[in-house]
């Protein structure tokens, strides 16, 4: 260190200046004639429109054994339509320089439309014949079952996907439609035909329980006119909410080893589970699980990564799977840590990660950590909306999850009052160092016995 | 073309100013006052094509260092003082840059460049063995998630070498050898930071709710005095042929869950109209849902669970046309690879139709409002076409450049560039899962770069 001649003249940290107001913003809700409810929102600027369509129809909608139907329907929906084959479809869309994704998960389906705005009326008249007149012609649906039975091997070649699999078997009884992949197995998927993607289109996808959240610079057009022209076409019958199951869970201490001969890395997926945003508790875990594992300076990655090197990064986080509105049942999430780490790093690597938590257990978070962690997930909220498509997303989600359309905003508010006190509170009631599932994704084989001596429950291995 | 999203396509009303400081930082400064935020791109004019055989991922594993502390700012402080300002940030390497970007509520501002500041004048006195220690575990697990433990991991590691001859500075990925990463020491680290970290091989771009008055003071208090180093060795030549000649293949062997067919094609430099029209062509041969190459193997032939076509951009070296394919069920390599073969000869011989222009236009008329959208992304195209063409403004009109490529032009680069005497080949053959049998009997390749991760 003696030839780091520094030449440069120092100046002392600066103060920062006076903060601009910035507030997420607050969408304008309505419904058209049809029943759609609409969400909107003006953001200047922003050129790329985003467009959420909330289908409210949980995956427990699925008929016995055909798992992963609705997400066939929803991706079928642009395979065609009354007015033109599946290519055509997508080419014009395309010629509009869109976007459009979907997808169904336990809450309910989206699909999810980006468009630069001035061909946003275009895109719309696109979207509408999507929903209102699919086609679901034999040979799409089937192209697309077997296209989707190609994709499970891929995905669940990756350890990550692997992981989220079998904790989610692991946490859920089997009867629960949350214990099985959003997107079925290779035996549900294959029993799915035309005629089935049409009768679960038919029972569930109408305007009247559907959501439109549209976001983007709406200064200089009609909106009105626009979507009275497009998504005011689409017509169907009405129907109400569709009743779900309550959960349960199974987070009995455990280790669960899906057996990867070979694998350099261990993934590691350590989950229980967790309340839905209704809870009160909501702000405090949020802040107490960014404490133990939101960024590299948290917690886990002090030491896992900064300290030992063993990982490129373990994250703690929350994910919601139901979240009815609270009249009609509780909510769950699963709260997690995930994270690979290097084979011969597994068990060391677990042990420090037992440690934080019992230390986190113990001594709780400091003030500095807890104010550090505030004014991160406070202070990032105009540049994580700068985009359409975030605040459509959030806004999307909100819907979904049956929340109120300030709830993004007062989250703001909620976390800034939130004490060092009830943040650790909230955490170590969420990572209870006895009562997590972990999964390991790695060599059974070189991971095993040093795994059981660390005495975090019981291990067993499954096939890869 | 007349196919534009808006009357002034992706880049209407954005302008941006050009200074340089004495000690030869250039710096670009744009205002956008929409929202509360500003954006600091700091790009370094270094990448892994600066490496030396031995020392491969040394720029990679370098930019880890630069987050481990300076003069004034110790430890993971600058993760710290950023994320506690309500700001986000990162760095990236490549084949030719290293940038480090921070996104500030626009009040924060000055925090970011006091510490960009710091750690290009001053990383030296902060730079020791224990943290050499540390980021070169975290990059060699960063190379074991990302690369090593993923089905098709190697593959773009493997197609740029096959793409790049031996020798050439493009030939490895900027994640860098194991063997290397191990044998990097402290001393290679000071002398690249010596010989690439200085204020003249440097932009600093800063985007958004910015006064450029006072963020030009700012810029030259903490900037200012930090000397410039006339000692930098120009990257290695990069040129080649337009054309390999002949066609590389390796075919390989492993776990993985699907055949696949993969090549890379020598494409024009980026900073060239041949190489918009290059874009252009392999959009419209594989970008998106109605690309021809998705029409032909995913819908019509069903040989195919996905296919695309995207173009690394470089600019010291021919870029890059990578080809993927994953094969449906039993779909064999051979059929796959002649419909490619007849898909790629047509765009050759016959220029694509208006109505495919205006979808692949389309596409990348988005591609760019997305990009320009945000002022991250702005900051980093002003720094990408400053360092790499001489002129920031170039990002306000890459767009318009898209749009004015004739189909005649894609027709031509297509019939110049996608030929089979000018890719290299790389096709994955599944073997039964952890079939010690099947490792060495299907061997007809001999490369062994992967021992570790098998």
């Amino acid at each position: 260190m003696t030839d780091a001649t520094v030449t440069m003249d120092f100046h002392p940290l600066p103060a920062s200046g006076k903060a601009k107001p910035w507030a997420f913003p607050a969408p304008e809700r309505g419904a058209l004639a049809n029943g759609l409810t609409v969400l909107r929102c003006h953001r200047p600027g922003q050129q790329v429109v985003a467009v959420e369509i909330c289908l409210d129809t949980p995956l427990d909608a699925e008929p016995e054994g055909l798992d992963g139907i609705e997400t066939i329907m929803v991706n079928a929906l642009s395979q065609g339509t009354g007015q033109r084959s599946a290519e055509e479809f997508a080419a014009e869309l395309e010629r509009c320089g869109a976007t459009l994704d979907a997808g169904a998960d336990y809450m309910g389906a989206r699909l999810s439309l980006e468009v630069p705005l001035s061909r946003l009326p275009r895109a719309l008249g696109l979207l509408t014949e999507a929903l209102h007149e699919p086609a679901f012609a034999d040979s799409e649906v089937e192209r697309l079952v077997r296209n989707r039975l190609d994709g499970i091997p891929i995905e669940l070649a990756n350890p990550g996907r692997r992981a989220a699999k079998q904790l989610s078997q692991e946490l859920f009884p089997a009867s629960a439609r949350m214990s099985r992949p959003r997107r079925g197995t290779e035996e549900t998927v294959a029993r799915i035909d035309a005629a089935g993607v049409r009768a679960f289109y038919a029972a569930h996808v109408r305007p009247g329980t559907a959501t439109a959240v549209v976001v983007g610079d709406l200064a200089g057009i009609d909106l009105d006119e626009v979507l009275d022209g497009t998504l005011g076409g689409w017509t169907g019958d009405s129907a109400g909410p569709l009743p779900v199951p309550p959960v349960t869970g199974d987070d009995t201490g455990r280790v669960v080893i899906v057996d990867r001969p070979g694998a350099v890395q261990t993934q590691l997926l350590i989950g229980r589970l967790g309340p839905d945003r209704h809870d009160r508790g909501w702000p405090a875990l949020v802040l107490g699980t960014y404490c133990l594992g939101g960024t590299l300076t948290s917690r886990l990655d002090r030491v896992l990564r900064e300290e030992k090197g063993y990982t490129y990064g373990v994250r703690a986080f929350e994910q919601v799977l139901r979240s009815p509105a609270p009249d009609e049942g509780t909510g769950a999430s699963v709260l997690a840590i995930s994270g690979s780490v290097d084979t011969a790093s597994t068990g060391p690597a677990l042990a420090d990660l037992w440690t934080v938590l019992r230390t986190l257990a113990v001594a709780g978070l400091t003030d500095a950590e807890r104010d550090l962690a505030v004014q991160n997930l406070v202070g990032v909220a105009p540049l994580q909306f700068e985009t359409a498509a975030s605040v459509a997303g959030t806004l999307a989600d909100q819907v979904e999850q049956h929340l109120p359309d300030d709830y993004q905003a007062q989250l703001y508010a909620r976390l800034a009052e939130t004490g060092t006190a009830e943040a650790a509170a909230a955490v170590v009631a969420a990572f209870p160092e006895n009562r997590l599932v972990t999964i390991l994704v790695g060599d059974a084989a070189q991971i095993k016995a040093p795994v059981e001596a660390l005495g975090v429950g019981e291990v067993k291995v499954v096939g890869g | 073309m007349g196919n534009t999203a808006t009357e002034h396509p992706a880049s209407g009303s954005l302008t941006a100013t050009e200074h340089r400081l004495d000690n030869g930082l250039r710096l670009v400064l744009s205002e956008d006052h929409l929202t509360p935020v500003a954006a600091v791109c700091l790009w370094y004019d270094v990448g892994s094509r600066q490496e030396v055989k031995g020392r491969t991922g040394l720029a990679h594993l370098f930019e880890h260092l630069m987050f481990q502390g300076s003069a004034q700012v110790t430890g993971n402080g600058h993760f710290e003082l950023i994320q506690g300002a309500g700001g986000s940030l990162n760095g990236t390497t490549s084949f030719e840059r290293t940038n480090y970007f921070e996104t500030m509520p626009a009040h924060q501002l000055e925090l970011a460049l006091w510490l960009e500041a710091d750690r290009m004048g001053s990383l030296l006195a902060a730079l020791d063995e224990e943290s050499m220690a540390n980021q070169r575990d975290v990059v060699k697990n960063e190379r074991r998630q990302r690369y090593d433990n993923v089905p098709y991991g190697t593959a773009f590691e493997r197609m740029v070498a096959l793409a790049y001859p031996v020798g050439h500075p493009y030939h490895h990925i900027p994640i860098g050898s194991m063997a290397d990463l191990d044998a990097a020491t402290l001393a290679d680290a000071r002398a690249f930071f010596r010989a690439n970290y200085a204020p003249n091989n440097a932009v600093l771009a800063i985007v958004g709710d910015i006064d450029p008055d006072q963020t030009l003071a700012w810029v030259e208090k903490y900037f200012g005095s930090i000397p410039s180093y006339e000692g930098k060795l120009p990257p290695r030549d990069g040129t080649l042929p337009d054309i390999i000649g002949q066609e590389l293949r390796e075919e390989i062997h492993e776990e993985v869950p699907a055949r696949a067919l993969m090549a890379a094609y020598r494409m024009p430099h980026d900073g060239t109209r041949e190489c918009d029209a290059a874009e252009v062509a392999l959009t419209v041969l594989g970008d998106g849902m109605a690309s021809r190459l998705y029409n032909r193997l995913v819908r019509r032939d069903r040989t195919a669970i996905g296919a695309g076509f995207g173009l690394l951009r470089l600019a010291g070296a021919p870029s890059l046309g990578w080809l993927d394919v994953k094969a449906s069920g039993g779909a064999e390599i051979p059929q796959i690879e002649t419909a490619v073969d007849e898909e790629l000869a047509r765009l050759g011989a016959e220029p694509p139709a208006a109505e495919e222009m205006e979808r692949a236009q389309a596409l990348l008329e988005r591609e760019w409002l997305e990009r320009l959208g945000t002022v991250a992304g702005r900051a980093g195209e002003l720094c990408r076409f400053a360092v790499l063409f001489g002129d920031p403004q170039l990002a306000f009109t890459a767009v318009h450049r898209i749009l004015d490529i004739t189909a005649e032009e894609v027709r031509a680069v297509a019939a110049a560039r996608l030929r089979p005497d000018n890719r290299a080949v790389l096709v994955y053959e599944p073997v039964p899962p952890h079939d010690p049998a099947g490792d060495p009997a299907s061997g007809t390749d001999e490369d062994e770069q992967e021992g570790a991760g098998q």
